[in-house]
């Protein structure tokens, strides 16, 4: 294999590992947004929290109040993070979304999650200061080592999982019936509320299961982030870019969007220096808005006037 | 318009005595950044407030401001006033240029162009280092006016004359049209109302108030650094507005005000201003979305 | 030189062909009925003709001003006003705050003067005038999200006309409405062709634009079924299996 090709391929591994993490916080937005026509700004700030919550579970808990192994600690973690990501779904649920639904107004709810990230970034920093936290996960010492291509055990963890979680939703959505449930209360709410299905519980068990989802993102990416309390901030403008690349509420779009995203942040790393990514992905959020805004994937659809 | 005229009088005349009630220079400082916010907060709400556009990127016409004008005078040897006056041009244009976006884009994706466009325009900062000098920052500024109290009536006499200006401007047809843009954007094209250059206006002379208050940030602090004019500052300015009675002329001033003390207040959680806005800016939009102006209203009984 | 002509439009949407090859003569002064069932097309056509969309093909031609590719706000300067099927107030304003809006382009102040004193009063007058004609002159400065839904159709009416059009679109007027809201629609209506307004009515309902048109074009599935008098329409077998079969109109 020749030197270019094996720096290409070792790139485009990142960027798929990359990818798949981003997908997974984009995923839990563009769910979201499917069935309530909103954007919960804090979500990244979730990941953030299922991060130090991962961390702390892992390394004060796990190992030293149970006993277990860094392993056993680890994958504990990552069900706290879950936990904990379900959990500000629905607190943010209850105190947000589902008060300021009945007025329809298009972007309180939206402004309300700008104060609710800027509230949980703030407290972050209180409790846990301004310095970055060494989250070791025990998988990311071991590397695997495929001709000239390496990538850590963590980021094969990080795909298998993420791979699974997007499996199992994407398979939820479609097979289940509250799986398709969700998807007509997307569709139309009122319609399907009157077929006798609880919109309203639906929309709060898709906010749960997409906090979940960003819960467990932090768990895997708090080895990799540059774990402060504002590491949701560089996280959410990607996600936005890769939700509307990938079109708002597309499940499909969002995964394209998002495995681009990151081999493209693996190939700006590489050649241009870590200090142009966010510039590189917000420029292409820009130009994605001025062509094609309603992303890679959609139809148009008549304005009803 | 008599009354008008008397409350302008009063304005004058409070903005007068106040460096004389707050006698310690920590205090004076606090007054100059205020007179700022007051200006960002204007600045936002022509935009948001009677244009209804959520525009998350303000930050960056205040970053503009503070940068082309102190690269001007600090690179170039122009003089304050002419550095201060292509700035605040830099800055109208560029808010233009964001208007491209919300003529195509509607409510959630002109906000996430908005703050794409903020957080490029950081970025931009940050790394283009030969000019902006990037994250080491560009020191030794000094404001137009040496002393604090001097700077602070400077600033806050700006922000008055703004804040009359645009009063008139609201009360005119032009501001019913804004209204009418924020209100229903299709009913106002079917009464002949072109969308697309009002909206231009409505950004760009918002963008050129912000880039204005950047011109005195840099001198009132004495460096310069990107890490100013994070997006964090357009949340900051959201909750001004929204805090304060988004839609009014009084309510982003009372906002900024509010906002700008509040957490100097309660001294010992200076380090909490950022909860603190955020804190105030969720309840608000949840409880009282018309922001303080709304609340008075309902206490002495009016509209 | 027709009034209002339309040649052969057509506009699709994802695939969808909304409106196919559709051609329209309105004759100056007179009163134009756009009827069809649910889905043929009609609000899609007043859309094209008042410039929301841009057709796929097609002429469009008003006296002697080619349409194509003017916006919607240009279209009102030269004196083509429109109401909505789902009323689109200012819900925030006051019934005649929402007139007023309607005067707008008659505005010719410069720029520097509002920045010293706005000048709101000259069109008060005629702004009272007009809702005096929709029978809403009592609530002026009543919010207009508050009015009953009848009224607010009526005030949509006198916003549009304070445009002072030549050609005014009217998209289903009377949805909605009850018993003696559509008499006095109807009458309204009459009146306002009376004063030399050339109108477009979009209607579904075939009964209610009977009595005031003079011509009638039929639609159905995006295309056109029959043109005449209202007579000739009422007796034509095809206009009625349009709306009998199929879809049914409410």
């Amino acid at each position: 294999m020749t030197d270019l090709l094996a720096l290409f391929v070792q790139q485009s591994v990142n960027g798929v590992y990359l990818g798949c993490l981003y997908v997974m916080v984009a995923l839990g937005l563009t769910l979201i947004y499917g069935v309530l026509n909103q954007i919960n700004f804090a979500h990244a700030d979730f990941v953030t929290v299922g991060a130090f919550a991962a961390l702390f579970t892992a390394t004060r808990f796990a190992t030293k109040v149970l006993g277990l192994p860094d392993t056993g600690a680890y994958l504990l973690s990552m069900v706290a993070a879950l936990g904990t990501g379900a959990l500000l779904g629905l607190a943010v649920n209850a105190a947000v979304f589902a008060p300021l639904r009945e007025r329809g107004d298009e972007l309180r709810p939206l402004i309300a999650t700008i104060g609710v990230s800027v509230i949980i970034e703030n407290g972050q920093l209180w409790l846990f200061g301004p310095i970055p936290y060494q989250f070791d996960s025990p998988f990311s010492r071991e590397t695997i080592r495929v001709g000239r291509i390496f990538f850590s055990m963590q980021s094969a963890l990080v795909v298998a999982v993420s791979a699974a979680a997007i499996a199992a939703l994407y398979a939820f959505m479609k097979f289940t019936f509250l799986g398709k449930a969700l998807r007509a209360v997307a569709q139309d709410r009122e319609t399907a509320g009157l077929m006798g299905i609880n919109p309203n519980l639906l929309i709060a068990i898709t906010i749960v299961i997409a906090s979940a989802l960003a819960g467990v993102a932090g768990a895997l990416l708090g080895p990799v982030l540059v774990l402060t309390p504002f590491a949701g901030a560089s996280v959410i403008v990607k996600a936005f870019a890769i939700v509307i690349i990938g079109g708002f509420g597309n499940m499909q779009g969002t995964i394209i969007a998002g495995l681009l995203v990151g081999i493209i942040e693996a190939f700006t790393v590489q050649y241009l220096g870590s200090g142009l990514i966010d510039l590189v992905v917000f420029v292409l959020l820009l130009v994605m808005l001025v062509v094609r805004p309603t992303g890679l994937i959609a139809e148009r659809k008549e304005e009803n006037v | 318009m008599r009354v008008r005229i008397v409350s302008v009088l009063i304005a004058i005349l409070v903005v007068a005595a106040l460096p004389w009630l707050l006698q310690t220079p920590y205090w004076r400082g606090i007054l100059v950044l205020c007179a700022m916010n007051v200006l960002l907060a204007l600045s936002l709400n022509l935009v948001l407030g009677y244009t209804g556009q959520l525009n998350l990127g303000q930050s960056a016409f205040f970053a503009i401001g503070a940068y082309v004008s102190t690269i001007l005078i600090k690179s170039y040897g122009w003089s304050f006033w002419l550095a201060a006056l292509a700035a605040v041009g830099g800055a109208g244009l560029l808010g233009l240029a964001l208007a491209a976006f919300a003529v195509r884009l509607r409510g959630h994706y002109l906000a996430i162009a908005s703050l794409g466009f903020a957080v490029i325009t950081y970025q931009v900062l940050i790394n283009w280092e030969n000019v902006t000098q990037g994250v080491r920052g560009i020191y030794g500024i000094l404001p137009p006016v040496r002393s604090t109290i001097g700077l602070f009536y400077l600033v806050a006499g700006i922000a008055v004359l703004v804040y009359v200006l645009m009063d008139n401007l609201v009360r005119s047809p032009i501001g019913e049209t804004l209204r009418a843009i924020r209100e229903d954007e299709v009913s106002a094209a079917s009464l002949g109302i072109n969308g697309a250059v009002w909206k231009a206006f409505a950004f760009g002379v918002g963008a050129a108030i912000a880039g204005l208050a950047g011109c005195f940030y840099p001198g009132f602090v004495g460096t310069l650094v990107p890490e100013a004019f994070n997006i964090v500052e357009s949340f900051t300015m959201l909750a001004m507005v929204i805090v304060g009675g988004m839609g009014t002329m009084i309510g982003p001033v009372i906002g900024a005000i509010v906002l700008t003390f509040l957490p100097e207040v309660l001294r010992d959680f200076g380090e909490f201003r950022l909860m603190i806005y955020g804190l105030a800016l969720t309840l608000v939009v949840l409880f009282m979305p018309g922001g303080i102006v709304q609340a008075w209203r309902a206490l002495t009984g009016r509209r | 030189m027709t009034f209002l002509k339309a040649q052969g439009l057509s506009k699709s949407f994802g695939g969808v062909r909304a409106v196919q090859n559709v051609s329209i003569a309105v004759p100056e002064n007179s009163i134009f009925a756009l009827i069809g069932p649910n889905g043929a097309g009609k609000s899609t056509v007043l859309n094209l003709l008042s410039g929301i969309y841009q057709p796929d093909a097609g002429d469009l031609i008003f006296k002697d001003t080619d349409l194509i590719g003017l916006a919607a706000h240009q279209r009102v300067r030269l004196g083509i006003a429109r109401t909505f099927q789902k009323i689109r107030l200012f819900k925030q304003l006051t019934l005649l705050e929402n007139v007023l809006a309607g005067f707008h382009i008659h505005q010719d102040a410069p720029f520097w003067k509002y920045l010293v004193y706005g000048n709101a009063g000259r069109f008060r007058e005629e702004a009272r005038e007009l809702l005096d004609f929709v029978g809403l002159a009592s609530h002026a400065s009543a919010r207009a999200g508050a009015l009953p839904y009848g009224q607010q159709r009526m005030l949509e009416i006198a916003r549009a006309l304070a445009t002072r059009p030549r050609l005014f679109m009217l998209d289903e007027p009377a949805a909605g409405l009850n018993g003696s809201e559509v008499d006095f629609l109807l009458d309204r209506l009459t009146r306002i062709g009376g004063r030399g307004v050339t109108l477009v009515v979009v209607e579904h309902n075939m009964d209610l634009v009977m009595s005031v048109a003079h011509r009638v074009f039929v639609m159905d599935h995006g295309e056109p079924l029959f043109e005449g008098t209202p007579r000739d329409v009422q007796a034509n077998p095809r206009v009625i299996e349009a709306y009998l079969g199929g879809e049914f109109a409410s």
